[in-house]
This record gives structure tokens, C-alpha cells and sequence, in this order.
């Protein structure tokens, strides 16, 4: 079943790749599309079987690679995290299949696009499922490659290959962090299969590393390295540069890859490897305040942005942010739920997005939509819900998820805590300003499209429709359902349950000891659903306290969120153009954000030119001149040279040959005399 | 005392004559003091007691070889001065390496091994005629024979290279004249007057 | 007191004897039979070598020497023997169907062949100096007539003059190295030789002595600086002869070489082992280099010899019984892939004329597959890349290099045959990626056809059984080193 769940996506791009061809692109649709259902349905299955049934299991399938002490095998490690992220990515993957169809309808490679999805798709599980970091490794290239493929999809766009480019480059840093990472985990744990290096982590937790004279703490060097792995997938401050212009490709792969699935790889990372993070506080800070602040910069872009995609993706950066310091408060369920709700709104809001695209003749620029609600009144009311679980109204999938990461976070009661706190507070309200602005602009106010687009508006046909109910449908109420098992339950309260660590049994504010049956039955709570997949330190347990913190904190989120509406109703509607009156007050501000903080600008000249230039240096001077020029090029021509040498030696005429002959006799002899001195 | 300048006297000429045909202008020339080497050559094999050879290098080399050899140039259209004005360059080059190699090959005779006993014919009595046919035809029988051999392919090679079979020249075949029938050349024919064969 | 002669004493040498009997029969019936003498008698030869070849089976590979020790029959003799027989039957194969397609077909070129073999078989038998330079003579002249055979052809002709002058000068050195080495030893006999040096140190002048002996033989072998020859000749010579000259003397004369350098020289290693050394990295070298640049594929076949000498000479540097084993290997090798490549070169003909150059081949993977792929097997076995027969070969030697710590000659020789690789590759690339030219001429002879196959199966499948014959050359060179 675990296979299955795995390997159809696989099978599905192998026969769509390999046989697009001869199959059309109607059979290779059947065959992606057919072996999504499949695998989300037995992902489905399994989740239930395995957390239900509290079953975590590891299959087997194969050695891949054993040298000395290393040795790494291919399994699938499904485990309840594993599970939960099984079922997203095959859900949200099924779901952008089949909108696909209708999406690419009218482009000439469809069967590749849907072999590079499956293939997308299969990597993502296999970076899920393994249980060890190299497999990891393996699927997060994997990812790498197809996120490549599909942003560069519409490869005679110049702008497209740009975009996959600097995707490729900017994780290719991340890449070598994590890559990094492994390496040093192996150095330290001596191991890189994720049972045995949780087991060792209690103990190494006082190790310190020595690095270049310095004694760094090894744990929290390994945790960095992970991070700034996490930081290029999950685009978080720093390298997050390459997600916006990923909105080149088309909006399906937007939805699946740049909001749902691999941008969250970085937070199923860190989530994987809490058995280590735990032992890392210093490393955990890092993790809070660098998604505290991408929440707070990618919503300030977010507010000022025209393209209707770039808003999206600036959103995902932003909730990105809240999931990273989540984790960075060792809320770690919460940045989970959070993951899992947001894929479905966010998948949501990309596809309704594409489908507003779709309809608008592939117009991007907000500026140039407007008064179209009446047109497609059933992606404007997907594009609602969507935009109502984002920013976190009562009762939609945000609410929960958004709400108990910030009440943890407050709960944290740390420095890096409270200002996360802040921040997220800050970034909600910008949230829901920003999603409402992008619903007014998009779909009220007067139409500024010329005639011809307008007249061509049209619903999109139900294939794509259906995909979007589905979303909607895990986008209302994901949230509610899974609250409680994903993060409800605290060690304080009444059920007197306790995290389950091997080594520690700290328990606080004893009221009754643990019964592990109990737990074990109940999935209904945080700990009999997540096992021991998740683990958490009773002294970092925030999620506990969340459930205990002041009222104001709990409603201050949801005001912001109402706040920012309200706002935005009154800039949008209500006074249209008051807008850009104040962003040309607040110029220099709005500059800032317009051009997302600079900071393509300061890698620019910063990274990218001197890197053209050290680059350009080594290949005219180092390469060209030196190794060539001394190397290969120099070697054959000086060849050649010697050859006709040899060549002209050969003249034809006996006397040379002859004496050609007498001097090499002459040289011998000489050379005995010389040696011998006879 | 007479022998040692006996010896002295042919080692010169023959050292003298071999220069000189190496540097004749006049090809005819060099072919004539080649026959002096050669006479020369033969006087040191008579000091040596081995007359025998003496002779057959007169005969076999002055009478034979070298006549041929007068016949080929005299007959051969051949400027040896064109062919030899490319080699002049070199002469520098080629006198010092082989001045050089000439030293060091005398200074090889420093050491000479003194006990070597200088080979001399086993016995007096027998004339060394008779001395070189017992073991020409005894133990060397094999390289005698090989020389045979090689004569041979030599004679095959002469043949090979020059000898043409050219059509226009007329022979005798005995057998085709013996076999040949009136009844295979002759017709008769009745010739009708007034009109040709 | 003379030893009493039997005809038994004769038996070693009845291959031989028996080849004596051939050459004379067939100038015989060359000279009684005027059509079609040169077809029948090329294949008396064959059979001729064929019947050679079971006397030599049936002789005793281990008797003393006989002929007033001039002539030796050992394992070593007898392998060589082997080797050569294989070659001349391979060579005269080549060459029927050439010889009438070039109009050159007289009965004197098998008869030739015949003698120059004999001279061969004389040369690795020889045991003594006389016996050595009769031998050597007996072949080398033959084998200037054959350079020379297509003789209203002024290439041919230019290509037997210089084969002959230079020749004579080699063999100038040689007899001037053994009256050196008499003179300082008083004997000629190897056996006598050997006894002289037992003990004392060896003197100047027999080591100078030695080292014209290993000139003269050095040309033979055609070895750097005393290849000047081959390229010209090999280009003059008719292409058949060409082919010969690849295929067997070469076997001969380093048969001779290693006999000469380990019996009778075998307490002086460390002084000959120096020129070798210089001897082998020159012609790898010049055989690598000069192969470059050229355009006529039978001056690239000589380069490659030259330069396929010199990794043979590389084993024999290493002086070992299994250095000179690894020589005897590799020169099988070799002879066979040469016979091979020969027969390809022979067959690229169009419309009844012979073409020579590499340019010719272009585009021979469409208009003839089977020989391209031949081909290119062939050269990607001569450039030495496994599994190919060529690649044991190269790694047999540069193995026992590496035994004796010769290891600058390894690491040289190695890239060495990197740059040589660059010109068999060439060749490949013309034949599969230019564009195509006429076909060749498809009517090839039988016997080449057969050639060819065999070489191309030995090519291919040596890797599945490369004991007998790795063995073989083992006890061969053992016997080298048993005296």
C-alpha cells in the first residue's frame, strides 16, 4: 500500500514521458491523472491505518549504497508525519492533475507537463517517506529538478528560463547547506538513518565540534546547516528571492509546487529532524526569528504588489514565515497543521488566481482586471474562501492553524517568542489587507481590461472547477477537523497526558502519570496522533501553554484579520484611489516594498555580478588560458607541433636517414664513454 | 722489421685510398682507388699469413666487383656532384661526429685484454687453403651453407628486379619449332583467277 | 676428434631443411609453369608453411644445439617459430588476390617469402653470431627484393633502394659489434660468449661492441633513431608486402634481440638495459607523435609499428622472464591485429584501384558496416582499450616494467599510448562520422576474407581465454632464462 502510494505518480511520468508520443496527450492525462487518484486515495487509506491505528512502520526496499560504516538503504518511512504529508501532497496533487487539464488545455506539450508534475509529485514522496537523510537528499534534488523543469515549462519564454535558472541556483545554496548538514550528521552521529541518529541526539546534546580552531556545538551546527537547507526550499529571508519569479511557470505548478507541496519541504525538514532541533535551542532562536521576519517582509511586499500571482506568492512566503517560527518555538504540530491547511487554501487561491487568469486571457496585472465577479461568480466565490481561510476568520481552515501558532509562539515566553509574535500579529493584519485588496482589485470596482478581454471572460469548465470545490472544501474545514488532533492537548490539562521522549521523563505539573494505552487509543489529542514522530521537550512544550495564555492574545489575531478587510474595503471600494495617495506619502516606504526590500538588487551587485566577473575571470584567464591553453588545447597543438617535427625530420633523403642512424649510434656510445669514463 | 713496415706501408695506402674515394670528384676515380684499397687490403692479408684470402680478394673483389662497379658508373649517366651538393652541408656535422666516435673507438684498444691469444691457423703443415676448407665445410657448414642460400635469393633478386620479358625480342623455342605442323600455319587456298586471295 | 655426423643430429632443424626443399621446388616449378605460376605457388607456400608449421610440432622443443652449436631448438625457438610460420601464412594470404590486381603476380614473390621466412626461423634459432648474421641476411635480402617488387613503380623501387642501402649500413654496425665482441672474447658461440663474461667485469669494448650488435638489430626492429626506413618503405613497398613487414619480421628480429640480450649478454643486463631504455621511449614516442599528422594510412600502420615496437621493447628493458614473456605476448598480439588491419587496407579498393589514404575511408560505417566495425575493433584494440586483445598486451608489459621499477618507462609508455590513441581514433571518427564516398569494391578474396575474420575473433574473444596463450609465452621466455 505504501508502495503504492509512492511509486504511481513514478509509474504515471514514466509511461506519460517515455510514451507521450505514441500514447497522446489525452492518454498521457488518463495515465498522470489516473495514478494521482490512486495514490491519493491509498494515501488516504494509509493515513488512517497508520494513525489510527498509531502504526508508524518502515519498508525496506533496497540497499542503495553501503562504504565502510555508511550504508544507506531505500525505505519508505511512514511514520504519522509521513502519513499527513503523503496525504497532502497526493491530495493537492491530485487535485492540480486534474485542473491541469483544463488549464494546458490549449498548450502543445501537454503530456511532458504532466510527466514533469508526476515526476514532481513522486520526488516529494520519496523526501517524505525516507528514513534516512540521504534519501532526503535524494528527493529534495529531485524536487529541485522538477520545480526546474516547471518553472522553465514555457521554455520560449526568455523571462521563464530566467526564472527556473535563478530557482535552480539560489537552492542549489540551500542545497549545499543541507548537503553540508548530512555530511556533518554523519561525521557526528556516524549515521545518517534518522532512527539512530534520534537515538544518540539525548547524548551528543553536550558534544562540541571542532571546526577550524573553533569548538562549535555540534548540534547546533548540524541544525544551521539543515536550516539554511529548509531556508532555500521553504524561501525564507535570505533566499527566498528565486519564489516570486517562479510564478513564471505555469499556475498549476504555482499551486502545487511554489504553495503547497516542495516549498514546504523545508518545514517537513526541520519537523523530521525535531529530535535533533531539540537539542539545538540556539539553533531553534535562528529558526524563529528568521520566520518571524519572513512572515513580517513578505506581507509588506505583499501589500504593494500589481501581479496577481506575485501577491499569492508573497503570501506563501509570509505563511511560510509563520510555519518556520512555529517550529522555531518547537510547535511543531501547529507549523504542521498550519502546513496542511495552508496547501489547501493556498492551492486554493493559486488555481482560482490561474482560473481568473484563465479567464482574463492570461492577464497577470490586477491594475488591468476589475468588475468581474458577475462574470465568474464561482471562482469569486472560491477566490472568498480562499482569501477567508488566509487571513484567518473563525471558523475557516486558518483560523486554527494561524491562531495557535502565534498563541504558541506567545506562550514561548521568549525573547525570539514575542517578537515573532509581533510580527505574525503585524503580518496578519497586512494579510488580510492584502488578500482583500487583491479581491476588490481583481474582481470589483470598474472593469479596466480593454472590450475584447472582457467579452471573452468566461467560467472555466468544470474539470478545473471540480478541483477547486475539493480544495475549498479541505480549505473550510481541515481546520476545524483536525485541530484537535494535530495540536490540541496539553500536558497541564486534564487528559494529563505527557510528550513521550526515550531518555527524559520530566514531567510537569504532575497530576497523573502516564499511561501509554490511554494514549495510544486517544488520537484525538497531539500525542496519540503524531506518536513519535514529532518529538518535543516537556520544557519547550508551547503548544501546552498556547492553550493557556491570555484571551487578548487569542482574539488579536482574528481582529487584525477583520481589521484588515475593513481596511481594505475602505482603500478599495469605498475611497478608491486613497491608495495611491498614501503610497506616495509614505514614498520611500512604498518604494521599499514595491521593490521587495531590494534585495534582488542587492544580490545583484552584490553576488551576481562578482560572481559573473570572478566567473568570467576563471573561464577567459583560468580556463581558456591556463588549463586549456597549457592543458588539452596546449598538449594537442604542441602534439601537432612535434608531430610535423618529427615529420619535416623525414625528409626522404637516404644520407639523413643514414645519418640519422650513425648519430644515434654516435649518442650511445657517447653516452657509455661519457658514463663509464672508459 | 721489414713485415712491421710492410704493414705499416698497406695500413697507409689503405687509410689514404679509402679517403680518397670518398672525396674523388671524378666517380671513375673513386671506383679506381677502391681497387688500391683493395690491393692494399689483400698485402696485409698476405702479412698475416693468409694468402689464400688475399687472393680471393684480388680475384673476386678487384677482378669482379670492382670492374662491374667501373662498367656501372662509367655506363650510369649520373652527376654524382648533384648528388652530392645537398650532402655538403653536413660535412661539418658528419666529420665531427665521426672524428669523435673514430676517437673513441681507438680508445677501446686501451683495453685490449694482452692475454688474448692472436687465432692462428691450428697447424703450419696444412696450407691454410686446406685449413679453411676442413672447417669451412666442417663446423661453419651451416653459415656456409646459409651464405649459399643467400647467394641465391640474391640471384632470384637480380632477376626479379631487372629481368623483363620484352615481346618484340625474338627466340627460340625448340619444342614449339619441333611440335609445329604444316597442317597449324599453312592454308591453301584456290585462287580464282581474276579475283585476290 | 670429429664429432661423427648423423642425420638425427639434423632433426631440430627439419622445418627448416624442409623449407629449403619448398623454395628450391618452387623455383622449379615457378620457372616450368608460365600461367598462374604466382596464384598456384602462393598457395604451395601456404601449404608449404602449413606443413612447416606440424614439422615444428612434431620436433623436439628442448634438444641441445646442433650444427656445431649454431642452431638451438627451444621453447622459445619454437614458440617464435610458431608465430613466424602463423604470420607468413596470414601474409601470403593477404596477398593472392593483390598481387593479380596489381599486375605484380610472378611466381619469385612466394619463392621470396619462402626464403625470407626460412631466414627468420634461422634468426630466433641462431645461437651464435655467424649463425645469427647469415640468418639475418638470408631474410633482410629477401625482404629488400619484395620492398622493391613492383619495380616499374618508382615508389616501390625508391622504397627497396632505401631498404637496402640502410640495410647494408645496419648490418655494417652488427658485423662490426660481433668482430668487437670476438675480439674481446674470442668466441662467437653464445654459449661461449656467456662463459667469457661469467665472472669478470665486462670491458669497454665488448660493451661498445654490444651496443653496434643492438644497433644493427635496432633497425631491424625499427627502432627510434633506426626507423628512418620504415615509413618511406612502407609506403613504397606494395601494400601486400607492407603488410608482411608488419606482420612477421618484426617477430624475428625481436626474437633475436631477446636471445641475443639474455643469453649470451645476459651478465651485462644493467649496461644494455640502458639503451633499451632509450631505444623504447624514443620509438613509443616518435611512433605516438609523428603518427599525428599523417594522411597515408600505411606511413600511420608504420608509425604505429614503430611505436608498438617500443612498448615491446619496454618488457624487454624490464629484463625478466616475465618481461620477455609479456614481448612474446604482446608481439602475437600484435602480428595478429596487423594481419587483421592489413587485410582491411588491402581491401579499400574502388574500381579496381588501391586507395591509401585515411581520407578514403570516410563514411565506411554506411557504405560498408561490417568493416567499419571491424576496423574500428581493431584500432580500438591497437590503442589498447579493453577488453580487447590489445589492452592485455600493453598491460602484460607495462606490468613487468613495473615488477623491474622501471617506472618512468611505464608512466611515459602510458601516455604514450594516449597520445597514440588520438590517431587509431581518428581513423574510427573517419570512417564513422564524414561523410560517405563510393563503396569500396565488395569482391574480396577467400583468404582475406579468413584473415581477417580470425584476427577480428582473436580481437574480441581473447579475453575469454587468455591463459593458453599468457602461458605459453611464459614457458617460452623461461627458456630464455634456463641456460
Amino acid at each position: 500500500m505504501e508502495i503504492l502510494a509512492v511509486f504511481t505518480p513514478l509509474l504515471g511520468f514514466l509511461l506519460a514521458f517515455l510514451f507521450g508520443k505514441q500514447m497522446g496527450d489525452r492518454g498521457a492525462q488518463f495515465v498522470t491523472c489516473a495514478g494521482m487518484s490512486v495514490a491519493a486515495f491509498v494515501s488516504v487509506v494509509l493515513f488512517f491505518d497508520v494513525v489510527f491505528d498509531s502504526d508508524p512502520r518502515t519498508i525496506q526496499l533496497a540497499t542503495w549504497m553501503t562504504a565502510g560504516d555508511f550504508s544507506v538503504n531505500w525505505a519508505l518511512r511512514v511514520d504519522q508525519l509521513a502519513a499527513v504529508m503523503i496525504c497532502v501532497v497526493n491530495i493537492v496533487s491530485a487535485c492540480v492533475h486534474f485542473y491541469s487539464i483544463g488549464y494546458m488545455a490549449h498548450d502543445s506539450c501537454r503530456a511532458r507537463f504532466m510527466s514533469y508534475l508526476s515526476l514532481f509529485t513522486f520526488a516529494m514522496l520519496m523526501l517524505v517517506t525516507s528514513d534516512n537523510l540521504l534519501q532526503l537528499f535524494f528527493g529534495w534534488e529531485g524536487v529541485g529538478v522538477a520545480s526546474y523543469l516547471l518553472i522553465g515549462f514555457w521554455n520560449h519564454k526568455h523571462s521563464a528560463n530566467a526564472a527556473a535558472v535563478k530557482a535552480f541556483i539560489v537552492n542549489r545554496m540551500g542545497d549545499f547547506g543541507l548537503a553540508l548538514g548530512v555530511m556533518s550528521a554523519f561525521v557526528i552521529f556516524g549515521s545518517v538513518q534518522f532512527d539512530a541518529m534520534f537515538e544518540k541526539a539525548p547524548e551528543l546534546a553536550e558534544v562540541n565540534f571542532m571546526f577550524m580552531g573553533h569548538s562549535v556545538h555540534a548540534l547546533t551546527l548540524i541544525c544551521l546547516l539543515l536550516f539554511i537547507g529548509a531556508c532555500g526550499k521553504s524561501a525564507q529571508l535570505g533566499l527566498h528571492t528565486w519564489l516570486p519569479d517562479a510564478m513564471e511557470g505555469p499556475t498549476p505548478v504555482s499551486a502545487l509546487i511554489h504553495a503547497a507541496t516542495m516549498v514546504t519541504a523545508g518545514v517537513f525538514l526541520v519537523a523530521r529532524m525535531s529530535p535533533v532541533f531539540e537539542y539545538a535551542p540556539f539553533a531553534l532562536e535562528v529558526v524563529t526569528v528568521v520566520g518571524a521576519l519572513t512572515a513580517f517582509v513578505a506581507a509588506t511586499i505583499g501589500l504593494t504588489q500589481f501581479d496577481i500571482k506575485r501577491v499569492i506568492a508573497y503570501s506563501t512566503m509570509s505563511q511560510l514565515g509563520y510555519m518556520f517560527f512555529a517550529l522555531g518555538v518547537s510547535a511543531y504540530g501547529a507549523a504542521i497543521f498550519h502546513l496542511m491547511t495552508h496547501a489547501f487554501f493556498k492551492a486554493l487561491l493559486f488555481l482560482g488566481a490561474g482560473s481568473v487568469i484563465h479567464a482574463m486571457s492570461d492577464e497577470q496585472d490586477m491594475r488591468n482586471m476589475g468588475g468581474i465577479w458577475k462574470l465568474i461568480p464561482t471562482t469569486y466565490v472560491l477566490m472568498w474562501i480562499g482569501s477567508l481561510a488566509l487571513a484567518g476568520i473563525p471558523f475557516f481552515a486558518g483560523y486554527y492553524s494561524k491562531d495557535i501558532i502565534l498563541e504558541s509562539a506567545f506562550a514561548a515566553h521568549s525573547g525570539a517568542g514575542e517578537f515573532a509574535y509581533w510580527m505574525g500579529i503585524a503580518a496578519a493584519l497586512m494579510t488580510a489587507f492584502y488578500s482583500w485588496r487583491l479581491i476588490f482589485m481583481t474582481f470589483h470596482g470598474a472593469p479596466r481590461a480593454d472590450e475584447h478581454v472582457m467579452a471573452h471572460v468566461h467560467e472555466s469548465p468544470p474539470v478545473m472547477i471540480s478541483s477547486l470545490i475539493i480544495l475549498a472544501t479541505g480549505a473550510i474545514f481541515a481546520g476545524a477537523l483536525f485541530y484537535e488532533p494535530f495540536v490540541a492537548g496539553d500536558t497541564g490539562g486534564h487528559e494529563g497526558l505527557q510528550i513521550i521522549s526515550h531518555e527524559i521523563e520530566i514531567e510537569r505539573e504532575v497530576e497523573a502519570p502516564v499511561v501509554e494505552e490511554e494514549h495510544e487509543e486517544n488520537i484525538w489529542n497531539r500525542f496519540g496522533f503524531w506518536g513519535e514522530s514529532l518529538k518535543v521537550l516537556p520544557e519547550h512544550d508551547t503548544l501546552a501553554a498556547a492553550h493557556h495564555v491570555p484571551e487578548w492574545v487569542k482574539l488579536l489575531p482574528t481582529f487584525m484579520g477583520v481589521l484588515g478587510i475593513f481596511l481594505a474595503w475602505v482603500l478599495y471600494i469605498k475611497r478608491a484611489g486613497v491608495a495611491t495617495r498614501i503610497a506616495a506619502v509614505a514614498g520611500p516606504l512604498h518604494r521599499l516594498f514595491f521593490h521587495k526590500w531590494y534585495f534582488d538588487e542587492l544580490y545583484e551587485t552584490l553576488f551576481v555580478r562578482n560572481a559573473w566577473r570572478i566567473g568570467r575571470a576563471f573561464s577567459l584567464k583560468g580556463d581558456k588560458q591556463i588549463i586549456d591553453g597549457y592543458g588539452p588545447d596546449g598538449i594537442a597543438a604542441w602534439s601537432q607541433r612535434v608531430a610535423s617535427g618529427i615529420g619535416r625530420l623525414q625528409t626522404g633523403c637516404l644520407y639523413h636517414y643514414a645519418f640519422a642512424m650513425v648519430a644515434g649510434l654516435f649518442g650511445i656510445v657517447t653516452w657509455f664513454f661519457l658514463r663509464a669514463g672508459f | 722489421m721489414i713485415q712491421v713496415a710492410a704493414f705499416y706501408l698497406f695500413a697507409s695506402v689503405l687509410t689514404a685510398c679509402a679517403l680518397a674515394v670518398i672525396c674523388a670528384r671524378n666517380p671513375v676515380h673513386s671506383v679506381l682507388f677502391l681497387i688500391a684499397c683493395f690491393f692494399s687490403a689483400a698485402g696485409l692479408f698476405v702479412l698475416l699469413g693468409a694468402e689464400f684470402i688475399a687472393l680471393i680478394l684480388v680475384i673476386v673483389y678487384v677482378g669482379a666487383v670492382a670492374v662491374l662497379f667501373l662498367f656501372v658508373v662509367m655506363m650510369l649517366d649520373i652527376s654524382f656532384q648533384d648528388l652530392r651538393r645537398g650532402a655538403m652541408q653536413y660535412v661539418p656535422l658528419g666529420l665531427g661526429i665521426g672524428l669523435v666516435l673514430l676517437v673513441e673507438l681507438f680508445t677501446l684498444y686501451r683495453a685490449w685484454p694482452e692475454r688474448t691469444p692472436v687465432i692462428t691457423a691450428e697447424s703450419t703443415a696444412i696450407e691454410n687453403t686446406e685449413a679453411l676448407g676442413r672447417i669451412i665445410y666442417t663446423d661453419y657448414l651451416f653459415a656456409f651453407q646459409v651464405s649459399g642460400l643467400i647467394l641465391f635469393v640474391a640471384m632470384i633478386g637480380a632477376i626479379v628486379l631487372t629481368h623483363r620479358c620484352r615481346p618484340d625480342v625474338r627466340r627460340q623455342k625448340v619444342a614449339e619449332q619441333n611440335r609445329r605442323k604444316p597442317s597449324d600455319v599453312l592454308e591453301i587456298k584456290k585462287v580464282s583467277s581474276g579475283s585476290g586471295a | 676428434m670429429m664429432p661423427v655426423f648423423s642425420w638425427a643430429s639434423l632433426s631440430p632443424a627439419l622445418p627448416e631443411l624442409f623449407l629449403v626443399m619448398l623454395g628450391m621446388v618452387m623455383v622449379l616449378a615457378g620457372l616450368s609453369q608460365s600461367e598462374g605460376a604466382a596464384r598456384s605457388l602462393c598457395r604451395v607456400a601456404i601449404g608449404g608453411f602449413a606443413l612447416a608449421l606440424m614439422m615444428l610440432l612434431g620436433v623436439n622443443w628442448d634438444s641441445a644445439p646442433v650444427m656445431n652449436g649454431m642452431f638451438v631448438m627451444d621453447h622459445f625457438a619454437g614458440f617464435m617459430k610458431l608465430l613466424i610460420l602463423l604470420g607468413l601464412m596470414a601474409a601470403v594470404a593477404l596477398s593472392v588476390r593483390y598481387l593479380e590486381q596489381e599486375e605484380i603476380d610472378r611466381f619469385e614473390y612466394p619463392i621470396l617469402i619462402v626464403f625470407a621466412g626460412l631466414g627468420m626461423m634461422l634468426m630466433v634459432s641462431a645461437h651464435n653470431l655467424l649463425a645469427m648474421y647469415v640468418g639475418l641476411e638470408l631474410q633482410s635480402l629477401s625482404l629488400y627484393v619484395l620492398a622493391a617488387f613492383r619495380r616499374n613503380h618508382s615508389k616501390s623501387s625508391e622504397a627497396g633502394m632505401k631498404y637496402f642501402v640502410l640495410g647494408a649500413l645496419a648490418s655494417g654496425m652488427l658485423l662490426f659489434g660481433a668482430s668487437l665482441v670476438y675480439g674481446y672474447t674470442g668466441a662467437l658461440g653464445f654459449d661461449a660468449i656467456s662463459h667469457a663474461l661469467a665472472g669478470g667485469k665486462a670491458g669497454a669494448g665488448l660493451v661498445i661492441g654490444l651496443v653496434f650488435l643492438l644497433v644493427g638489430l635496432a633497425f631491424k626492429v625499427s627502432a627510434v633513431p633506426f626507423h628512418m626506413w620504415t615509413p618511406d618503405v612502407y609506403e613504397g613497398a606494395p601494400t601486400s608486402v607492407t603488410a608482411l613487414f608488419a606482420i612477421v619480421p618484426k617477430i624475428a628480429a625481436m626474437g633475436l634481440l631477446m636471445r641475443l640480450l639474455t643469453e649470451p649478454f645476459g651478465s651485462i643486463m644493467p649496461e644494455w638495459q640502458q639503451v633499451v631504455w632509450v631505444l623504447s621511449l624514443a620509438s613509443m614516442a616518435v611512433g605516438a607523435f609523428a603518427g599525428l599528422v599523417q594522411n597515408n594510412i600505411k606511413r600511420l600502420l608504420a608509425y604505429s609499428s614503430i611505436g608498438n615496437m617500443g612498448y615491446a621493447l619496454v618488457g624487454v628493458a624490464a629484463g625478466t622472464a616475465s618481461g620477455m614473456g609479456a614481448v612474446i605476448l604482446y608481439l602475437a598480439i600484435y602480428m595478429i591485429m596487423a594481419a587483421g588491419t592489413f587485410g582491411i587496407v588491402l581491401s579499400m579498393r574502388r574500381g579496381g584501384r588501391a586507395y591509401e589514404d585515411i581520407e578514403d575511408l570516410s563514411g565506411l560505417s554506411r557504405t560498408n558496416p561490417l568493416m567499419a566495425w571491424t576496423l574500428a575493433f581493431l584500432m580500438f584494440s591497437m590503442s589498447g582499450i579493453p577488453p580487447l586483445a590489445g589492452f592485455f598486451g600493453k598491460l602484460f608489459i607495462f606490468q613487468a616494467a613495473i615488477a623491474s621499477q622501471f617506472y618512468v618507462l611505464a608512466v611515459l609508455g602510458v601516455l604514450c599510448s594516449v597520445v597514440a590513441a588520438y590517431y587509431y581514433l581518428r581513423v574510427i571518427k573517419v570512417m564513422f562520422f564524414d561523410d560517405p564516398l563510393d563503396a569500396l569494391d565488395s569482391d574480396l578474396g577467400f583468404s582475406l576474407r579468413a584473415v581477417v575474420f580470425l584476427s577480428i575473433a582473436f580481437v574480441l574473444f581473447f579475453i575469454f581465454s587468455p591463459d593458453t596463450l599468457v602461458e605459453t609465452s611464459r614457458n617460452a621466455a623461461a627458456a630464455l632464462f634456463a641456460g
